[in-house]
């Protein structure tokens, strides 16, 4: 696709080119999986975002962004990283993580995923090699600094970084852009762009929207596709994580795509009247979902049986995910000290010797009187 | 090298047997030595790789270490912290270096944002152990952008550690101690300092946070100083010597953690707190350690402490301003003086 914009994809209208092959069935289904799980995650958390008020933290929810994480859910195994944007849910899953900590997160309880210290936009899984963040421009650096260890560790590894085209509009992103590409590092960054700083729209920050030919004149692999074709996005994201697995380097990928919900909570913000509702009509009928759903039953690789059996079982699994969440305790008061600051220091202890400093500097009024 | 053949290295070499060498070529040699110990441990900051090595602090570990390791850096101070976070996540021990702390700034964001509350928003699972070193300038007209120490912002901060190592030995052993600790530590280094020679161990050794040091004894006050202001506190307090003044000198050493235990033992005996702090006067370190010495025994102060500072100002170029902006040593010790009087 050449010059791809909202515009441009908003004046095409229906989306119609996600193609299943028989030998993609797997994959396909696989990816239907995700997106559908996700989806119904998303939804149940926000019938009970409001007015129940027990997850008490910000929550931006990802409905209608599936494609991405459903994507990288396939590509990256568990010695992969991930960094990602505050909309963090369907990349915690990708690195199956367990639904049942994020939700017990939310709920700010003990057994949540960070023992509620984190919440929906800086949730982690440590064990998993998964990481979010709000102020979330600067986890495209710190996805280069992983991907810089792993190739200086000669490892297949790879390191990814989601985010939105906001994330473009900072500084930092400009200079990883650079140095990943000067040092050829095992990196992808994949930019949602749902078109959207909250409210503020791209043509309104920046002169042009053309943010993969920018990021391709800093001499780094990059394209700009649909990102509701989940088909689509998991070739694109293939070839660029096998890039970076091989020695190829970084690699960005812009996939285009649209939130249904606010910028955070499940009710519509569209009062503000920053959007057209019917863009957010348009982009529903665009819904990755829907078209892979249909993609596959057109290549009779889904029958209505077994996507209502697919719903139910991810179904129950959400309701023991709200009961683990709901019947967790609350942390207790903690000792803040061992939170913020490590109390061993393992690799000192073995390397370095403890020396009585008098031996060596008991003379420094001497010493330092000559001064500079 | 293990604990005991470290032990044995130091019983093989006396202090007396180690060489005297300068504060900028113990740091060399501390960042030779952890690359020795940890194919994990990497140098990045600009320049790092030429010959003149960050005022002598990393000259030849390029040719020694390779380009991976050393690596020059765009000048883009805020990815280049921000890679240090990411490469200390995957397992590695980043060194990162700035000519000034001035240009560290630029990296605010991972500093606070990310680097500092790492550990904290895991619920300590995972870790990010950067050592950012950070040198601040003075004199020959450095003015307003190049002299900025700014240590107490990044000890208001929980989850960084910072130093300010006063002595070629303490500048080794504090920076072995951050490469090899857990956490991530600010190391602010005054450019002053870096040819100031004492005895330093040739063996990789520790110093540790949060342990201040008396490095002159004395009864009439306690003059508690960092960094640069160490040498200014034991130079006034030979001053006051001559005086009749007996000042005791204590080296803090560590910002965050900040010692005040021994401080307050020291003012325990002394009666008096000075505290000399190389930086703005107002809602500094200075003020940091006067209230926690007043919360622990005001009452028994025979004084009111005195903060030795710089003004509330910018820093002039002239070298005409710099002199009456710096603190200068025999209004200090005319100050404490007055104060013991």
């Amino acid at each position: 696709m050449g010059s791809i914009t909202h515009e441009a994809l908003l004046k095409a209208g229906p989306y119609r080119d996600v193609k299943v092959s028989k030998a993609e069935a797997g994959l396909a289904k696989e990816l239907y999986r995700f997106m559908l799980r996700l989806r119904l995650c998303e939804e149940a958390l926000a019938r009970e975002y409001h007015p129940a008020d027990e997850m008490r933290c910000p929550v931006h929810f990802c409905v209608g962004q599936e494609a991405v994480p459903a994507a990288l859910s396939v590509l990256l195994d568990s010695e992969d990283y991930l960094y990602c944007h505050h909309r963090s849910h369907g990349y915690y899953l990708a690195k199956s993580s367990p639904m049942d900590a994020l939700f017990a997160e939310l709920y700010g309880k003990s057994t949540g995923a960070n023992a509620g210290l984190a919440g929906s936009q800086d949730i982690s899984y440590h064990a998993n090699r998964f990481y979010s963040g709000a102020i979330l421009a600067g986890a495209t650096a710190i996805a280069a600094g992983t991907a810089l260890a792993l190739q200086m560790a000669k490892t297949d590894r790879v390191a990814v970084a989601g985010f939105g085209e906001a994330a473009t509009d900072e500084g930092i992103f400009w200079e990883t852009v650079n140095y990943a590409a000067l040092a050829k590092l095992p990196l992808v960054l994949v930019c949602e762009n749902n078109n959207y700083s909250v409210f503020s729209p791209q043509l309104k920050r920046t002169s042009v929207d053309n943010i993969a030919e920018r990021v391709r004149s800093f001499g780094m692999e990059s394209t700009a596709i649909f990102g509701n074709d989940a088909m689509q996005v998991h070739r694109t994201l293939k070839e660029a994580v096998e890039r970076a697995r091989h020695g190829g380097g970084a690699t960005f990928v812009e996939a285009y795509t649209y939130r249904w919900s606010g910028h955070y909570g499940p009710a519509s913000d569209d009062l503000v009247g920053y959007r057209a509702a019917e863009d957010l009509e348009a982009w529903k009928r665009n819904c990755p979902l829907t078209l892979l759903r249909a993609a596959l039953q057109q290549a009779g690789s889904l029958t209505d049986a077994e996507d209502a059996a697919l719903t139910k079982g991810f179904e129950d699994e959400i309701a023991a995910s709200f009961h683990f969440a709901k019947s967790s305790p609350f942390p207790v008061a903690p000792d803040w000290h061992p939170l913020n600051l490590a109390t061993a220091t393992p690799q000192a202890d073995r390397l370095l010797a403890d020396v009585e400093a008098g031996d060596f500097d008991a003379h420094q009024e001497l010493v330092q009187a000559k001064g500079y | 090298m293990t604990r005991d053949s470290l032990a044995q290295a130091k019983a093989a070499h006396p202090a007396k047997d180690h060489p005297e060498q300068s504060y900028a070529d113990a740091l060399k040699q501390g960042l030779s030595q952890a690359m020795e110990l940890d194919a994990g441990v990497i140098v990045i900051g600009q320049l790092v790789d030429y010959a003149p090595g960050v005022f002598g602090s990393t000259t030849g570990l390029a040719e020694r270490f390779g380009a991976d390791r050393v690596r020059d850096f765009p000048v883009a101070e805020s990815a280049m912290t921000a890679l240090g976070i990411g490469a200390a996540i995957a397992g590695m021990r980043p060194v990162l270096v700035h000519h000034r702390l001035d240009f560290m700034l630029y990296s605010i964001d991972a500093i606070v944002n990310w680097l500092s509350l790492w550990r904290f928003k895991s619920n300590g699972q995972s870790s990010a152990p950067v050592t950012i070193r950070a040198i601040v300038g003075r004199g020959w007209g450095q003015g307003p952008q190049h002299s900025k120490s700014l240590h107490a912002w990044f000890a208001h901060v929980p989850g960084l550690k910072v130093a300010m190592p006063a002595t070629a030995f303490d500048a080794k052993g504090l920076l072995l101690e951050s490469v090899f600790g857990q956490d991530p530590v600010l190391m602010i280094e005054h450019r002053s300092l870096f040819g100031l020679k004492d005895r330093v161990p040739e063996l990789p050794y520790r110093v540790r946070f949060g342990r201040a040091v008396v490095r002159r004894a004395g009864d009439h006050a306690t003059l508690a100083a960092a960094g640069n202001m160490v040498p200014f506190a034991l130079r006034v307090a030979a001053q006051l010597a001559e005086q009749g003044v007996s000042a005791e000198v204590v080296d803090l050493r560590t910002v965050a953690p900040l010692d005040h235990e021994t401080v307050c033992r020291s003012v325990a005996k002394t009666g008096r707190l000075v505290v000399l702090d190389p930086a703005w006067l107002s809602f500094g370190m200075a003020a940091e350690l006067v209230a926690r010495v007043a919360e622990r025994q005001g009452r028994s102060l025979k004084a009111d402490p005195l903060r030795i500072c710089h003004p509330d100002s910018h820093t002039p170029m002239s070298s005409a301003l710099e002199t009456v902006y710096y603190p200068r040593e025999a209004d200090a010790a005319k100050k404490i003086r007055a104060m013991v009087a």
